[in-house]
């Protein structure tokens, strides 16, 4: 156990919006924890800031005792500090085994697929997620939430130790949403730690057992789901200050 | 929730023995099956792709032997220098994605480093061609460095540049005692005396190159140097150092690109500014796009339609007057369209496609 990852005072301003706002929180190992924000309150920019894709212009993130601040990404990575991204991004043009072989042939992912073979190490995350009857696939031609799941197997061909999902559920049907659910359910048994966005509260609620609320790149809450959404200012954040529908 | 989702996903959740994840536990074994590769040379003749290969490299030492013309010898010795070049620019291009237009860069330093050797040191050609390819390796990285930074168009411009910078060094007066100026260096001796010899010398090293790229965007490497021309932050964020790769994929490709560039002055025993051109990277972009992108063996065919059929098959209209002059480049240059309009893919897929039908066909499958 422990903190696994310590953000401290974190600020991003683009020109002159501040997007992410003196932001701080912890996470601690194996804990399983959401992000939650109307569209625009700054999570993937947080996000971006954590994994190393933008460089803060104040403030510290700490990851297992390390300033990871500033390192660039494919470090972060072998840290064991993987996200995935909201728009899917798959090597397009490279069979479905090969986009997660790539994941596996990282310095970290290496170490990890050295019993079995980078080959099998991947065949064996594509059967976990489920798409190991599409693994000669181009991701072209997947359907959205074939794609999402294999965004999540590309994470988990790194050996994660803790897994930033950016909204992992955004344009899925129900039945598929469902079966990310259960895959993240189990990432998150084998104890890798999760840090997960969403901004419907809905789909989040069932899910963890900790959120954290923002808003316009500042921290508003952080509890147990029924507590934040309840809470007088993230229904003003989702809803407007009027009190017409709150 | 509808029933049967439900109870599919409590299997998952539980861990049932016939379903995980939805999925049915047999596929599960499938990923046993996955890796199919050809295990031996031997099996490997006996493939449709084999036998094609090993049938075009008889063909193309055949035609010197039986026809003993030196001037078919010479376009032929000329094509597969180019192959090796446009092969070069396909790994850099085609499978890393880092569309380089200075590619004569490393053809004109391997041609000038190699001459230099032989004729000043005597080196034998083959280790000033080793030398020539070593030291265009290492124009790769001091390109490749402050080129990292640019992508796309602005990479392009960028390789480009330099090819201009070396092309007026090398044309540049003041330096004609150490550089040569337009005059360049002449007067090395030939790789063999006999030609056919040469050919054969210069068909061993492409089939080895080709060997060697092919191995090489089949390892895990050629895995990676596609991620990266895919999609590279995603590669980023999949742990991979893309700056290492991408300089690693600058020097291989420097390499066969001095080792076709040293070829070439070895080949014509002379060397001048103009292999600086853009001409010569343009050469090696259009063979690839003819033959296809990110094929690596379609290069060669690029090669072949490019130099040998349409430069050549039509250089007798030029005779016919001066003004008549223009005729075998409007022609090569209309075709070159009409081929590209129609099979951007390029040509070397949907040629091995009804080949294979053809082959299937003599087989009776």
């Amino acid at each position: 156990m422990g903190v696994i990852l310590e953000v401290k005072n974190l600020t991003k301003k683009f020109g002159g919006l501040t997007a992410v706002n003196d932001f701080s929180f912890e996470i601690q190992r194996g804990e399983f924890i959401g992000l939650i924000g109307p569209n625009g309150a700054g999570k993937t920019t947080v996000f971006n800031l954590i994994s190393g894709f933008e460089k803060p212009n104040a403030g510290s993130i700490r990851f297992d005792g390390m300033d990871i601040t500033g390192l660039k990404p494919f470090q972060i990575v072998n840290l064991g500090l993987v996200r995935t991204f909201q728009l899917v991004r798959s090597f397009h043009y490279m069979s479905v085994l090969d986009n997660v072989s790539v994941a596996c042939l990282s310095p970290r992912g290496k170490k990890a697929a050295e019993k079995v073979g980078i080959d099998q190490y991947a065949s064996r995350i594509l059967s976990e997620v489920g798409l190991i009857d599409k693994a000669r696939f181009p991701p072209v031609i997947l359907p959205h939430g074939d794609l999402r799941r294999l965004e999540i197997g590309k994470a988990a061909g790194t050996n994660p130790q803790i897994l930033l999902l950016d909204e992992p559920f955004s344009g899925l049907s129900y039945e598929e949403q469902e079966h990310i659910h259960a895959l993240i359910r189990r990432l998150s048994n084998e104890g890798v730690t999760i840090f997960i966005t969403g901004h419907v509260l809905r789909e989040l609620m069932n899910l963890v057992p900790r959120v954290i609320a923002m808003h316009q790149g500042k921290v508003i809450t952080d509890g147990p789901p029924q507590e934040v959404a309840n809470h007088k200012l993230v229904l003003e954040a989702y809803l407007g200050r009027g009190g017409v529908f709150a | 929730m509808p029933k049967k989702i439900r109870r599919k996903l409590s299997d998952a959740v539980s861990g049932s023995k016939n379903f995980f994840l939805g999925i049915p536990r047999a596929t599960r074994n499938l990923y046993k099956e996955i890796p199919h590769q050809v295990k031996s040379f031997k099996e490997w003749i006996f493939t449709f792709r084999g036998s094609l290969t090993i049938l075009c490299i008889i063909g193309t030492i055949l035609i010197p032997l039986i026809t003993m013309d030196d001037y078919i010898t010479t376009i032929l010795i000329s094509f597969l220098i180019f192959s090796i070049f446009a092969a070069s620019w396909d790994l850099l291009a085609g499978f890393t994605g880092q569309t380089s237009f200075g590619h004569s860069v490393f053809f004109g330093v391997g041609a000038y480093v190699a001459a230099a050797f032989v004729k000043m040191a005597g080196l034998p050609w083959f280790f000033s061609m080793i030398i020539g390819a070593v030291v265009a390796v290492l124009v790769g990285l001091i390109v490749g460095i402050p080129c990292l930074r640019l992508k796309g168009p602005y990479l392009a411009l960028g390789t480009m540049a330099f090819s201009l910078i070396l092309f007026n060094l090398f044309m540049s007066g003041e330096l004609k005692d150490i550089l040569g100026s337009t005059e360049g260096i002449s007067g090395l001796p030939a790789m063999s005396e006999d030609l056919i010899i040469t050919f054969l010398y210069i068909l061993i090293i492409m089939i080895i190159s080709f060997v060697i790229l092919i191995i090489i965007i089949k390892s895990n490497i050629g895995t990676i140097f596609k991620a990266i021309r895919d999609d590279e932050s995603a590669a980023d964020a999949s742990g991979i150092n893309t700056t290492k790769y991408k300089l690693i994929a600058f020097m291989i490709s420097g390499f066969f690109a001095g080792i076709a560039g040293s070829l070439f002055s070895l080949n014509s025993r002379a060397v001048n500014p103009s292999v600086f051109l853009a001409l010569y990277s343009f050469y090696a972009i259009v063979m690839v796009a003819l033959g296809g992108l990110a094929t690596i063996s379609g290069s060669v065919l690029g090669a072949f339609v490019y130099w040998v059929i349409l430069n050549e098959l039509f250089k007798p209209l030029g005779m016919w007057g001066t003004v008549f002059l223009f005729f075998p480049t409007l022609i090569s240059a209309i075709i070159l369209v009409i081929m590209i309009r129609f099979a951007e893919q390029g040509i070397l897929k949907p040629a091995l496609e009804h080949l294979r039908e053809f082959y299937d066909f003599l087989l009776g499958r």
